[in-house]
């Protein structure tokens, strides 16, 4: 499935945030949204998934409106993991997995033998098997980011949204995580906070700044000094290693000019 | 029991297990309590005379008399009347707090307490809704508390969709009007009867019990129990939130309205029948979230049977705890329920939902 958003335009509180973003997530890749903090990566992902309505422009699945979709179908083809998965109430870390389910139930449906297999395989997958009846709250941000992603491949969506969907986690979590989503093999839009995960994982990167995009391209073309310097305001230099991995090493002294 | 194991019996056999041993205690709550009174009957009499009218079995002599009328429409439609209220009132808590979104509130929170009083206030020393004869008092309460039910999701909607913090806040600015009036009216009125029948009537009573009143309690009581668990998965969605709810392909917005409504006409209904009982819609749903977790889906039905329970045996206590007078059952359930409510919470680690 495809994502594309056309001349997206959002306001927060009065303030545009995005101008006018044109993205487009073609089938199974792994697009990923860098930018500095406030860019407007967040609220252009909340745009897709539905939490914000653009001021204007649109989203489109597969060529069709976002608008035109239904909650429960745009939740069959979207699936979310957020940041802030703060509950008030104790839920066990199955009633959460299995809340992925939701969108593919009427009214009157009962949770089947199916649904339960689906939470237990997804629960397997992010390697949480056994916190299956542990309550939710009591888990570590790492823990409980696991658990929501679990949630999310329970929805077998053919599309995942991802917003930082490495933090609190460690750096053999963050890697787990990503090879997990990259294995995955499905459409992923994801707002990413580490330069190195992005040019690790991603098959093409949009970068913003102040709500537009200031450059796309592949990890190896757009992550250059030059162009962090532009956007991130540092000093950086960027090496490609013996086995062809881009790294992104950072220098002391951001923002001073040289 | 390792860390963080939610509830001391979790699983699904256990909760299905827990539903039927509830129930049987419902059942049994029902068939004791009835032999419990303030004037000794025995035992077999009792069930005589339900067995005469149930079956028309037995002695046409258990058909008649004041023991007849003492066991036929004194005790029975209390008991009854007791249990529907419990199982409204236990199920519009569990409700209320997810609708708000906080698991402090209860079945009376966003206003429906206050609505409720000022129709009784209203209909005691103003005498309006004579119309509505001896029922008066509950139906102006029944009105009050649904109108301002209606006021609430109506205000919090104002200016942009309501959410559970617009609603709270509603509930609060509502409230604050109708305790207001009321007391205006209390303090204008300057009569004394009517100021106790008021205060009377704010402590809630089973005796107004008629089997007319049962069946229009028990009707709506059962009907918006099972409409509640058949919500169940939307419930859950609640306690996430407005925004994981859309990931996840719900839209809460009407629902929550919806909820709200019928829950205001349960506990309406039961504010019409026996006035104003604390405590049940909060402590049932926290008991039984600490033994079997979150999930709606177990707690509906789990809270129905033992709110149930719990207030038959309330109602019993209060026949026979002081002799030759009754005990008012708000009193009562405040005072069981508060000590137990502070036992379980110091006993267990239940850290309300907020974490631990």
């Amino acid at each position: 499935m495809r994502i594309e958003t056309k001349a997206l335009q959002a306001l927060l509180g009065g303030n545009r945030i995005l101008k006018g973003i044109d993205l487009e997530a073609g089938e199974r890749e792994l697009i990923g949204v860098i930018g500095p903090n406030g860019s407007g990566k967040s609220t252009l992902l909340k745009c897709i998934y539905r939490v914000l309505k653009p001021a204007a422009g649109a989203v489109y699945l597969d060529g069709r409106p976002l608008d035109d979709y239904p909650y429960k179908e745009s939740a069959r083809n979207v699936a979310v993991v957020a940041q802030h998965n703060y509950y008030n109430f104790d839920f066990s870390v199955t009633d959460v997995v299995l809340m992925g389910r939701a969108p593919h139930k009427r009214a009157l449906d009962r949770d089947t033998a199916e649904d339960f297999r689906i939470v237990r395989e997804s629960l397997g997958r992010v390697g949480m098997s056994a916190f299956a009846e542990r309550s939710f709250s009591t888990l570590s941000g790492g823990e409980q980011q696991r658990v929501i992603l679990a949630r999310a491949l329970a929805q077998r969506t053919p599309c995942l949204i991802l917003d930082e969907p490495t933090n609190h986690l460690d750096i053999q979590y963050q890697l787990q995580l990503m090879d997990l989503v990259r294995g995955l093999n499905r459409t992923v839009i994801a707002a990413v906070h580490d330069l190195n995960i992005a040019a690790m994982y991603c098959d093409w990167l949009y970068a913003m700044k102040d709500g537009v995009v200031v450059g796309q391209g592949s990890p190896k073309e757009l992550l250059t000094p030059a162009f962090l310097r532009q956007v991130y305001e540092v000093d950086a230099n960027v090496i490609t290693d013996d086995k062809g991995y881009l790294h992104i090493l950072f220098h002391p002294g951001a923002g001073e000019t040289k | 029991m390792g860390r963080g194991k939610e509830g001391l019996f979790r699983g699904t056999p256990a909760w299905v297990a827990a539903l039927i041993l509830l129930g049987a205690a419902l059942v049994l709550s029902l068939l004791g309590a009835v032999t419990i009174g303030s004037t000794e009957i025995p035992f077999r009499d009792v069930y005589r005379v339900i067995g005469y009218k149930l079956f028309r079995v037995g002695d046409w002599a258990y058909g008649s008399g004041n023991l007849y009328r003492a066991v036929w429409y004194l005790r029975l439609p209390r008991l009854l009347l007791a249990a529907g209220i419990g199982m409204a009132l236990a199920v519009c808590g569990v409700v209320m707090q997810a609708i708000v979104k906080n698991p402090l509130a209860d079945p009376y929170v966003l206003g429906i307490s206050s609505g409720a009083s000022l129709g009784a206030t209203v209909a005691i020393l103003l005498g309006v809704g004579a119309v509505f004869g001896e029922n008066a008092v509950g139906i102006m309460a029944f009105i009050g508390a649904f109108t301002v039910s209606v006021l609430v999701v109506g205000l919090a909607n104002v200016g942009g969709r309501a959410n559970s913090v617009k609603l709270l806040l509603a509930g609060m600015a509502v409230s604050s009007v109708c305790g207001a009036f009321s007391n205006f009216i209390v303090y204008i009125a300057q009569d004394r009867e009517g100021m106790q029948t008021v205060t009377y009537w704010m402590m809630g009573s089973m005796a107004g019990a008629t089997w007319e009143r049962d069946g229009a309690v028990l009707l709506v009581a059962v009907l918006g129990i099972l409409f509640f668990w058949t919500q169940y998965r939307n419930l859950n969605l609640m306690l996430l939130g407005d925004e994981s709810a859309i990931t996840l392909g719900t839209d809460l917005h009407r629902w929550r309205q919806l909820y709200l409504l019928a829950a205001a006409a349960m506990v309406g209904f039961a504010v019409y029948a026996a006035g104003m009982i604390g405590f049940v819609g909060l402590i049932i749903p926290h008991v039984m979230r600490m033994l079997f977790g979150t999930d709606h889906k177990k707690l509906i039905p789990l809270c129905a049977l033992a709110g149930g329970v719990f207030l038959v045996w309330a109602d019993v206590a209060c026949r026979v705890m002081i002799k030759g007078t009754e005990l008012p059952i708000g009193i009562l359930t405040a005072m069981i329920g508060a000590p137990c409510f502070i036992y379980l919470m110091a006993r267990k680690k239940y850290g309300f939902g907020g974490g631990t």
